[in-house]
């Protein structure tokens, strides 16, 4: 983080100091997006421009397409934005979710600096951007100024070594990672991974542990990219990048190693991330709903498991159970079309929605009555987020397909 | 920044953005509206909104306002005439969109378990001091420092930008 803040000033900085750094994208949602415009032509007196169109993105992806018209009215506010400023890299309702859809589109860079109303824009952590979650004010900042204030965060290693055996998966190092960490344990702080686990780690995987940072309220949590990371990033980037290895003599306010060789398939029971426990010990819960997609499982990998271990098992889903899929993105979703894959979901009874955010942000589809249970492959189970009185547990894409052939709480182990 | 007095309200750990302001409201944009919300998801706190008073003060335990990056749940908060938050912990964009609309945060250490809902608190912003004047106890927050305290005492990073285009 040092190193990245240093490259961006041309002079060395430390942690905790307070620095204005300059921004290489801003973005906004359809959530939050609208109230920054507003207020970004109050203080501008309607006749503002942003400090660079190119280095301003719109991504809709809260609730796609619009469930009411509030929501109308506010992606309304967003795109007459985008044409009255002249911005390019704007993403309708088709699009999917923003960091997912940055990614793909060369957008995101090791080292770039990046704000966005969205809390878990530090996955992009994953490929060594410095990118945060903000609310709307610090957008405003950002249009205007094309700078934001930042308190350099001080930095924790967590090294993973030894090798994650099937069915165990990313997803269930990140639970662990998080009930390590707790849910304030990396407040302020920046987390770097290292490994053997994390260089083995394809780039869904990283997303997905990159993700959960937001879980113990880290600022931003860093991979290196290993080789088959930095292809990705240069395919789509379109030219070389450069990778930034921290220095041998870097300071560490706390290093941490694990081999996690032992580790078995975990869950997030309500109503904290942090609150985790082992799958077989909760192996009968009945389950109403079961969600595989969000920013932190909606890449084609996480389907792609989750759809071989159908097949394995050769039974479709409980019928009692509603099963739902969200990809990431309309990459995504076009790959699970050709392929076959988002068909087999739904002949197993499964339902396979547009990409967006879904059930993670109340008031689109799936939400809960009172008492129900959800297991859900995102990355939040707060009390009462998806329906009052519910219930929601967090796991790997495997432990949900399981679940979701029973019908109750399933070690991904039993049924292979 | 002068000397503070309320009321507190204690809540419990782990007070999340839903809890303080849930995710159906989101797509408000008049803060006015969005204070009647304030606390709705708290269990047992759904009237907290009509039950509080202009200069009370939230206290709570640790990790107060994880989860979502929303400004409505500053916003509704401040709009309601609540004082500030005063937590063990303050996650780390709550931390910041407080910062940024002029709102009051301050971390103390254990302040959940040494104050109580309606003791009468003295806050001191600028020291950091909270005096507890029902049960006479002291405690020490955490004062805002550099350029977070600058931007509070300009009333918010909007004001902030003013100033800087101004100047």
């Amino acid at each position: 983080m040092e190193k990245i803040a240093s490259s961006k000033l041309g002079r060395e900085v430390k942690a905790g100091e307070r620095v204005w750094l300059p921004l290489d994208l801003v973005v906004i949602r359809d959530f939050a997006g609208p109230n920054a415009i507003l207020q970004f032509e109050e203080i501008t007196k309607g006749r503002g421009k942003v400090f660079d169109p190119e280095r301003i993105a719109i991504t809709f992806d809260y609730q796609v397409p619009a469930k009411d018209e509030k929501v109308a009215n506010n992606q309304k506010i967003c795109r007459e934005f985008a044409e009255r400023q002249g911005i390019k890299h704007f993403f309708d309702v088709n699009a999917g979710i923003g960091q997912h859809v940055l990614l793909e589109r060369g957008l995101v860079t090791p080292g770039s600096v990046i704000i966005g109303t969205d809390s878990h824009m530090n996955l992009l952590g994953a490929v060594e951007s410095f990118s945060v979650g903000v609310g709307n004010t610090d957008v405003v900042a950002g249009f205007i100024l094309g700078k934001l204030w930042f308190r350099i965060p001080q930095s924790v290693k967590m090294v993973f070594n030894g090798r994650l055996s099937y069915p165990v998966t990313s997803k269930d190092l990140a639970l662990f990672f998080v009930s390590e960490m707790g849910g304030d344990g990396a407040n302020y702080l920046s987390v770097e991974f290292y490994g053997e686990v994390i260089d083995s780690f394809s780039l869904a995987d990283r997303i997905t542990l990159s993700s959960m940072v937001t879980e113990t309220s880290g600022k931003i949590g860093f991979m290196v990219p290993n080789d088959e990371v930095k292809a990705f990033l240069e395919e789509r980037v379109g030219k070389s990048v450069e990778i930034i290895e921290a220095d041998p003599d870097a300071e560490y306010l706390e290093i941490r190693e694990y081999d996690v060789s032992g580790l078995e398939p975990l869950i997030s029971c309500p109503h904290v991330p942090e609150n985790v426990k082992k799958v077989r010990d909760l192996r009968g819960v009945k389950v109403d709903e079961v969600f595989i997609g969000s920013c932190t499982n909606g890449r084609y990998e996480d389907f792609k498991v989750a759809y071989d271990y159908l097949l394995r098992v050769g039974k479709g889903f409980n019928p009692r159970v509603r099963v739902i899929f969200t990809p990431s993105t309309k990459e995504v979703a076009l790959r699970l079309l050709r392929e076959g894959i988002a068909s087999a979901f739904v002949e197993a009874g499964g339902v396979f929605t547009n990409p967006g955010c879904s059930l993670c942000t109340i008031g689109h589809h799936g939400i809960l009555a009172s008492g129900e249970v959800l297991l859900s492959t995102s990355n939040r189970n707060f009390q009462g987020k998806l329906g009052r009185g519910s219930y929601v547990y967090l796991s790997s894409p495997l432990t949900a397909i399981a679940s979701a052939i029973t019908g109750e709480i399933t070690d991904p182990r039993d049924l292979l | 920044m002068a000397l503070l007095r309320g009321k507190a309200w204690v809540f419990g750990d782990n007070i999340d953005t839903d809890l303080i302001y849930h995710g159906k409201y989101l797509p408000l944009t008049d803060p006015r509206e969005m204070a009647k919300h304030a606390m709705e998801y708290v269990p047992g706190m759904e009237d907290f909104s009509k039950r509080v008073s202009p200069g009370d003060f939230v206290v709570a335990g640790r990790n107060f306002g994880s989860g979502s990056s929303r400004e409505h749940a500053v916003l509704c908060l401040k709009y309601l005439g609540v004082a500030g938050v005063i937590a063990e912990s303050i996650s780390r964009i709550y931390y910041r969109n407080a910062i940024n609309n002029g709102f009051l945060v301050l971390e103390c250490p254990n302040i959940s378990k040494k104050v109580k809902t309606g003791d009468e608190l003295e806050v001191d912003p600028e020291s950091g001091l909270i005096r507890n004047l029902s049960s006479g106890e002291e405690l020490f927050g955490h004062p805002l420092s550099g350029l977070e305290r600058e931007i509070m005492e300009k009333g918010g990073l909007i004001e902030h930008i003013r100033s800087l285009m101004e100047g």
